[in-house]
């Protein structure tokens, strides 16, 4: 295979900062009701707060943060062929471990995620250790997120994300790894593992675990005893809050999945609009994570500055879902060991019978006490730990990559 | 009660002509799929068109259009008290017809509508002939739409905007009236009719008519009939009209009824980002209307130079469906007399049978076949045309409003 790949370093042209200049200098703000507090949407004074630092902080200084990116990760640029959809510039980070068996680790980001989830666990993951293992890292951005080309062509769908990925890794020479993924990398991720595993995907992790509920049909006893034996109250809990996402906090969700072109407009031509969309999910499904303003600000402008633009990250869920959330919990089963991370604040919280009865190759769990949906950002120690336990020496995943066991 | 009534005239201030200007020079556009057709939203050539034409000839000639819905629209606007809301400052339109005894009608839009869907309805109903009844005609803006204040406080409903409706005919002397409404214009014309018939409103009539479906409990016989009888090949084309919008249909709706200020944020800033939004649904809502891009354009600025600005049109979404979470398909009876007029490309189209059970007081019954949504923008003639027989000599609701038949 040609080596076609390309050191990258972010470097966003001056008449893209002068743009983004001039939009926020010319913002127009809605008002607010009286208390409405964060239940009607993101709450306008963090968005005006957060606008006016953007406008006279956050872009001036944007090629410091630039150069911060690019010092913290290391990236490239490669061509990838995918079937039907011809060849797409991908943009990934790749980190090896001083440890030359270091496991090689393939880490998939969701929406309104990007490959920045990957900056704190990185240096963790590739970490030299007696007492851990460690890991040489891949962090993809998706095909339409970040600096990657996004398709032009109808129908990307999870065959393609998984196709993409698999490529990429062996493009980089590790014909045998194993996987991290949460929100859509979730959904990926088990994908990779369906149709690539156990051949090259070994084993994986998700800090999204999923599961259906007991279908009478499937799994008669699951279905009675959720109807006859009561749930814990974390168990309780979590499934109050999966029911606040899909009754109050997926109108993103469906908007995207069904007409994702008109949302697109306003996210490709209004910067307040875009920080809007995007900054309610970075609080409504975070454990109180104490986002600064420059964090939310890099973490957005990364979709204002993307390669294919904002508008081409939400198709994902037109391609794939098709305006209901009843895809993301089917067909769960895959071929080779998996590993949970439990999160408290997760969106979708599933009773554990039922996560262990969708799962059969389930094999790690952990549960953490804090923590919310972009686990890899929020505690990033937390879930580091959890990789290193589950592929470390004694752990139930230990030596799943023959020769590269991360010692 | 004191008069606060002022003649009002559509005047936009000349920094906001600017502003919009600015902001449309500066419009970055997404790209889009090949051969996405409408599958994916509003087209991009469809958007890239309207807002070329946007900044390049309307909004230069802006000041053209305004004098025109001013000449169209004889328009006030007054204080009216809301219990618990303070005083809202209303705008509408009124025109009395020559005749002095013409029926008082109050016309109630929706959303991504306006006191605008009533332009080309207004001088038909107005219109004097002994051939036909005459109304004298109130548009209301509803708060936060068109040039109506906005309330400032969580929690207005329909009963609200209701009473807004109500106490502006009771202002206009109109102590008894009939209502004419589709979309929110639908389900508060029905509150209308609950609260303040039949002493005030005498009979109502919408476009947009529901009722609830069969339920094993609830409607037992309805379901049993429903599964037994074969529905009209119209009836089943109506349900996967009604099936389409509810998956593909409904993102907005779901949106707007749960983070209204999240959206509101992208509506408020872009105008191409609103123009998206709305044109989707005036494409997609209607029977193969033949927008121009000035009525089009005419139809977002008025959400774009709005008062309230045009993330508060959408929180209506988030408080009725916090107060009504069982849906929007109940409690649907009236004290009144209802009519329906059915349109083949309305968003919910449901069987002929559920409609009737859930209108017991259902007098006028209307079919077309064509137009969609915004009944009284695409098939003015034909709407108007239902109401004169409604209303008209020999029609069902005749003299409902005593003294007031229509007629000279």
């Amino acid at each position: 295979m040609s080596d076609a790949e390309t050191p990258f370093s972010i470097a966003v042209p001056d008449d893209q900062l002068e743009l983004l200049k001039q939009k926020l200098e010319l913002t127009r703000f809605p008002d607010e009701l009286e208390d409405a507090g964060r239940d009607y949407g993101a709450p306008l004074a963090d968005i005006q707060r957060l606008t006016k630092y953007w406008k006279d902080v956050h872009l001036p200084k944007w090629r410091e943060h630039e150069a911060k990116l690019n010092e913290e990760l290391p990236q490239f640029t490669r061509d990838i062929e995918v079937d039907g959809f011809g060849t797409l510039n991908i943009h990934y980070v790749h980190q090896k471990s001083t440890v030359v068996d270091a496991v090689p680790l393939l880490f998939v980001h969701g929406w309104p995620g990007s490959f920045v989830e990957v900056r704190k666990i990185l240096p963790l993951l590739v970490e030299a250790s007696p007492d851990h293992p460690s890991f040489h890292v891949v962090a993809i951005g998706l095909p339409s997120y970040g600096f990657s080309q996004g398709p032009s062509k109808k129908g990307f769908k999870c065959e393609q994300y998984a196709e993409v990925s698999n490529k990429l890794m062996l493009s980089l020479g590790y014909n045998e790894y194993v996987t991290q993924g949460g929100d859509w990398g979730a959904l990926i991720t088990k994908r990779i593992a369906q149709l690539y595993g156990p051949k090259h995907s070994k084993a994986w992790h998700t800090n999204m675990p999923l599961a259906g509920p007991p279908q009478l049909t499937q799994s008669p006893l699951l279905f009675l005893s959720h109807h006859l034996f009561k749930y814990s109250p974390k168990e309780r809990a979590g499934i109050d809050r999966t029911n606040w996402f899909e009754e109050k906090g997926s109108g993103y969700f469906k908007e995207q999945s069904t007409q994702p072109q008109t949302l697109g407009y306003s996210l490709a031509d209004s910067p307040v609009g875009l920080l809007g969309w995007i900054y309610e999910k970075l609080v409504n499904w975070t454990d109180e994570y104490p986002w600064t303003e420059d964090e939310v600000l890099t973490w957005v402008s990364i979709y204002w500055f993307s390669r294919a633009g904002p508008a081409a990250s939400i198709r994902i869920y037109y391609e794939i879902l098709q305006g209901s959330l009843q895809g993301v919990s089917q067909n769960m089963a895959t071929p080779i060991p998996l590993g949970h991370s439990y999160f408290p604040k997760e969106i979708a919280i599933h009773p554990r019978r039922w996560l262990k009865a969708a799962n059969p190759t389930l094999i790690f769990e952990s549960e953490h006490e804090s923590g919310g949906h972009f686990a890899a950002y929020e505690r990033p120690e937390a879930l580091v730990g959890d990789l290193r336990k589950m592929f470390g020496r004694g752990g139930p995943a230990f030596g799943v990559v023959p020769g590269k066991t991360g010692f | 009660m004191s008069n606060t009534e002022a003649p009002f005239r559509i005047s936009i201030p000349d920094d906001e002509l600017e502003s919009l200007k600015q902001k449309l020079a500066l419009t970055r556009f997404p790209d889009e799929l090949e051969d996405a057709g409408r599958d994916y939203g509003a087209p991009l050539a469809d958007i890239q068109r309207l807002t070329n034409h946007w900044k390049d000839t309307y909004l230069s000639k802006w000041r053209e259009h305004e004098a025109k819905l001013n000449e169209d629209f004889p328009q006030f606007t007054r204080d009216i008290e809301v219990d618990g809301f303070g005083t809202l400052n209303i705008h509408y339109v009124h025109k009395k017809s020559t005749v002095v005894d013409a029926v008082p009608l109050l016309f109630v839009h929706g959303w991504p509508g306006s006191f605008l869907e009533a332009r080309k309805i207004l001088p038909l109903l107005v219109e004097d002939s002994p051939e036909h009844p005459s109304f004298h005609v109130v548009v209301v803006s509803l708060p936060g739409y068109g040039f109506s204040e906005a309330p400032k406080k969580k929690g207005f409903g329909v009963p609200q905007y209701a009473e807004i409706g109500h106490k502006l005919m009771l202002a206009l002397g109109y102590n008894e009236y009939v209502t004419q409404g589709g979309d929110w214009g639908s389900l508060i014309t029905r509150k209308i009719a609950q609260v303040y018939g039949p002493k005030h409103s005498k009979a109502w009539h919408t476009n947009t008519p529901i009722g609830e479906a069969p339920h094993p409990t609830r409607r037992p016989w309805l379901l049993l009939s429903y599964l037994l009888f074969t529905l009209s090949p119209k009836e089943k084309a109506g349900l996967e009209r009604t099936k389409w919008f509810q998956e593909k249909g409904i993102g907005y709706f779901k949106e707007q009824s749960t983070q209204p200020q999240t959206l509101g944020y992208s509506l408020a800033d872009s105008p191409v980002g609103l123009l998206g939004w709305i044109y989707e649904k005036l494409v997609n809502w209607t029977d193969e209307y033949p927008w121009t891009d000035d009525e089009v354009l005419t139809w977002i600025s008025i959400y774009w130079f709005s008062r309230a600005g045009p993330a508060a049109s959408v929180r209506i979404y988030y408080e009725v469906s916090n107060q009504s979470p069982e849906g929007f398909a109940r409690n649907i009876e009236t004290p009144i007399p209802v009519g329906h007029s059915y349109f083949p490309k309305e968003l919910a189209v449901l069987p002929r049978s559920w409609i009737k059970a859930s209108n017991p007081t259902l007098v006028f019954e209307s079919e077309h076949e064509g137009g969609g949504h915004f009944a009284a923008h695409e098939r003015p003639e034909g709407l108007v045309s239902d109401l004169r027989k409604m209303f008209g000599k020999g029609g069902p609701a005749f003299g409902v409003v005593p003294g007031k038949t229509g007629y000279v």
